[in-house]
């Protein structure tokens, strides 16, 4: 079971964009995310705070749709979702 | 048109298409690169995701503000001081509909379009500061 996480802007540059990521049993939204930013910790810190959870201001979506950051430490990971976390947008 | 592009736009031709029978009134909104002491400015975008999300605002607007033709084009890529950003087109019947139209779409992709912009200039780059984070209270630090 595989999953895609997509970063943009800062979390990109940090992370990368368009990672296929096998996805354990039970993974949820908020452990996958998780446990890839942990390759940088610069880019674990853009995103979570120092209890883990993601910063007020971090944006979450699966498969183009909002996820609530209380609601992504319950969701669990389907094989083929596409993850996307980002910053407050800044376009226009 | 709703679209995310990397081209520029021929506003002549978009203004002459936005001309629909009803039209008494069509406005412009012309973003551009600002010279704010940087040398080029880089946009990326969550394209899909923009996209479905400008054609809802688009949507809305018309519904709203009785409008009769909406464009909405945001460029993305590397773009140069002066060059054009977004460019929003509506057309109405009446003055005071297409100007809340085009304010209503505007202040709307602000808050909701996944599009981010890097300032680049001479010792680097900076990522311009979101206005808007999760639906609320305000952003944190994001750059």
């Amino acid at each position: 079971m595989t999953a895609k996480l997509r970063f943009f802007a800062k979390f990109r540059e940090l992370l990368g964009t368009d990672i296929p990521v096998p996805v354990p049993e039970g993974s949820t939204i908020l452990s996958l995310v998780r446990d890839t930013a942990w390759k940088n910790k610069e880019g674990y810190d853009a995103i979570f705070d120092d209890k883990g959870n993601f910063h007020e201001f971090v944006i979450v979506m699966r498969n183009g749709k909002r996820v609530e950051h209380g609601d992504a430490a319950a969701a669990r990971v389907a094989d083929g979702d596409e993850i996307a976390v980002f910053p407050p947008v800044a376009g226009g | 048109m709703i679209k995310v592009q990397t081209e520029d736009v021929d506003i002549g031709a978009l203004t002459a298409a936005a001309k629909v029978p009803g039209t008494g009134a069509v406005v412009l909104f012309d973003g551009v690169v600002r010279d704010d002491d940087i040398t080029e400015m880089e946009l990326e975008a969550y394209e899909d995701v923009a996209v479905a999300e400008m054609e809802k605002i688009a949507a809305d607007a018309t519904r709203l503000h009785r409008l009769l033709h909406v464009d909405i084009i945001h460029r993305i890529g590397r773009l140069s001081v002066g060059e054009n950003i977004l460019i929003i087109l509506v057309s109405a019947g009446h003055r005071p509909e297409a100007y809340a139209g085009s304010r209503y779409i505007i202040e709307e992709i602000k808050k909701s379009v996944p599009i981010w912009k890097k300032e680049l200039t001479k010792n680097g780059g900076r990522w311009v500061p979101g206005e808007h984070g999760h639906g609320r209270g305000k952003p944190g630090s994001p750059s």
